[in-house]
């Protein structure tokens, strides 16, 4: 019996160490969760011999941490989003990329170029365009949801999902009572705490991680969700609207960036050209149906998508005022 | 005589290394860090400063923890609840059955506590087992809510650190000398008499044992509450875990922690003064 398990242990580990030396190469990725369908990154490992180590993350906050308490050179492409492109800019976190080594890089839209937290593309390449809506399931809500005010309506009680995320919730708040997304008047952020502290009857959970689960098992009729999340939601249940509120709503650009120090700098710069491919960007958006950067891909037209940037407003960094931010959190929970 | 004493250092080098290497340290930076300034980055400036205690002390946190310790509390109250009768009832039980049984209260352990929350989703949501149940079956109308609040959180709670509970106050209950009890019940005790004048005061070391054990972890298993109470309620968990992810403020979630270790070092005091033996709580 010992002999068997030894020799079976033994064929494992062969097998297992035949799987390693394929390879001529790695990259190190970190991504958001649910953002690239393995079948993607398993076609680059095919066809350019080379290991992709995906790791996850579910916030730019978690993201940071994982950089920077990791030694140098732990991870090679990452994905941060608008505010925190700037804010890794400005900690000297990541590096210039080179175009020059990107031949796919011209199926950018150019429209999604020069944002301004990295005015001149010179750190980071937009990679997909996110944002928040409003889902309505009209099975069981029959009036017309425009305006984030109306969540309050008592009749709505515990039947409203959140997103878990203190910006995207108290930017809505603000968003609701005529203020900008990024305000940091205290006098503001105090009107936005009573805003949210009457929400909060109504508020079943706060999810960030799969929010479109309450509204497909029919926990919740109303969501604050992302638009994938939401059109996800909708494709398993006919009768959810998704609305893009009056008052505003949250953009959030997540970019190509290369960290400092990487050490398989060429091949992320071949992942990042092979992920540009059109066909790669469908295969993306198809499952997880953001709004693709790519002019050829268009799971938007081109007035749809102006109306929806029109009218969304990117998060910005705070700076201090974080600290306020996260206690008024506190308060609310 | 020598060989043995070598015996003793080689084996318990991995440990003492483990130790200091994997809980020491960490702790030392944790508790270094705690007195450092945050900067607008979320970096950390090495610039000494008592201000993160001061922020600990503020009425928004002290709620905070004020609320996770009566959510602890209630964990706690209701874990000895069931405990005692468990116990009670496994001692007139043959020794297999015992055995049987005790295991079952093990197993549970071999699947991860996230996994085995998730579990419950299935169990307490809105159209979950329990609902439908109760609602095919025409005894309620509308489905109840079990979940997304501290009802939620609660039943987590008990559901994952119950065993903590159960296993000191059984291995005390076990020990109880079987003829206290009969003689007890033949001059005419109740049943409530014989629990107040014979179990609790035999098995108290073993109750403040598990309800320490119950109560810390439940002041800060942020996963359950993140879970089971639909992100809602935070308690102390979720506030230290918010510094160092979401609020990049690494120095007020180290000062919250080091505050956390304090209060139960308090408790622990609080315990040897009653008379609990030490090794009890790191013999489990």
């Amino acid at each position: 019996m010992k002999k068997k398990l030894l020799l079976l242990l033994t064929i494992l580990l062969l097998l297992t160490g035949c799987k390693n030396t394929k390879y001529k190469g790695t990259v190190n990725v970190l991504n958001w969760t649910s953002y690239i369908p393995d079948s993607v990154i398993r076609g680059f490992e095919k066809e350019y011999n080379i290991k992709v180590n995906y790791g996850t993350y579910s916030s730019n906050e978690e993201l940071l941490a994982k950089i920077t308490s990791s030694k140098k050179g732990t991870y090679d492409l990452i994905f941060p989003s608008d505010y925190m492109v700037e804010l890794m800019i400005k900690r000297n976190i990541i590096e210039k990329i080179d175009k020059e080594k990107l031949s796919n890089i011209k199926n950018i839209n150019e429209s999604f170029l020069k944002q301004p937290f990295d005015k001149n593309n010179d750190y980071s390449l937009p990679f997909l365009l996110a944002t928040t809506t409003l889902v309505v399931n009209k099975d069981n809500i029959k009036e017309d949801i425009t305006s984030y005010k109306q969540l309050l309506n008592p009749k709505y009680k515990n039947n409203i999902v959140l997103l878990e995320d203190q910006r995207i919730v108290i930017g809505a708040a603000l968003q609701a009572l005529g203020y900008s997304i990024n305000d940091t008047d205290s006098n503001h952020l105090e009107e936005a705490y009573n805003f949210l502290i009457d929400l909060k009857k109504n508020v079943k959970a706060f999810d960030s991680d799969s929010p479109k689960t309450f509204l497909i098992t029919k926990e919740v009729d109303l969501g604050l969700v992302w638009n994938a999340e939401a059109i996800l939601a909708k494709s398993e249940n006919k009768n959810i609207e998704i609305v893009y509120p009056k008052d505003g709503y949250a953009l959030s650009m997540d970019n190509y960036t290369i960290v400092k120090g990487s050490k398989n700098k060429e091949n992320a710069y071949l992942l990042i050209d092979y992920l540009l491919r059109d066909e790669n960007c469908i295969k993306i958006i198809s499952e997880y149906p953001y709004i693709s950067t790519n002019k050829n891909v268009g799971n938007y037209s081109t007035e749809e998508l102006e109306r929806i940037i029109k009218n969304g407003s990117y998060i910005e960094n705070v700076g201090d005022k974080i600290k306020e931010i996260d206690k008024l959190w506190a308060r609310i929970k | 005589m020598k060989n043995n004493k070598l015996f003793k250092y080689l084996s318990t080098t991995p440990v003492i290394i483990y130790s200091i290497s994997l809980i020491l340290i960490p702790l030392l930076y944790i508790l270094f860090l705690s007195f450092l300034t945050n900067d607008a980055y979320g970096g950390v400036e090495y610039k000494f400063t008592l201000s993160n205690y001061l922020t600990v002390f503020d009425y928004t946190y002290l709620k905070i923890l004020f609320k996770s310790s009566l959510i602890a509390l209630i964990t706690t109250l209701i874990c000895i609840i069931i405990s005692y009768p468990f116990s009670i009832f496994l001692m007139d039980k043959s020794e297999k059955t015992r055995n049987f049984l005790i295991k079952m209260v093990m197993i549970p352990f071999l699947t991860n506590s996230l996994i085995r929350t998730y579990g419950w989703i299935v169990i307490l949501r809105k159209n979950g087992v329990i609902n439908t149940f109760l609602t095919s079956t025409n005894i309620i109308k509308n489905p109840l809510s079990l979940m997304y609040n501290s009802f939620g959180i609660i039943i987590g709670m008990v559901y994952t650190l119950l065993p903590f509970m159960i296993l000191p106050i059984y291995s005390s209950v076990s020990k109880i000398d079987r003829s206290l009890i009969e003689a007890a019940k033949d001059l005419g005790a109740s049943k409530w008499q014989v629990f107040k004048n014979i179990y609790l005061p035999l098995t108290i070391s073993g109750l403040f044992n598990g309800s320490l054990m119950v109560f810390i972890p439940a002041i800060g298993y942020f996963f359950i509450s993140d879970i089971l109470g639909g992100g809602k309620i935070m308690i102390i968990g979720n506030l230290i875990k918010n510094q160092f992810l979401t609020a990049r403020n690494w120095p007020l979630g180290s000062a919250l922690s080091i505050f956390l270790i304090i209060i139960t070092f308090i408790l622990i005091r609080i315990y040897k003064k009653i008379g609990g033996n030490m090794d009890d709580l790191g013999g489990m």
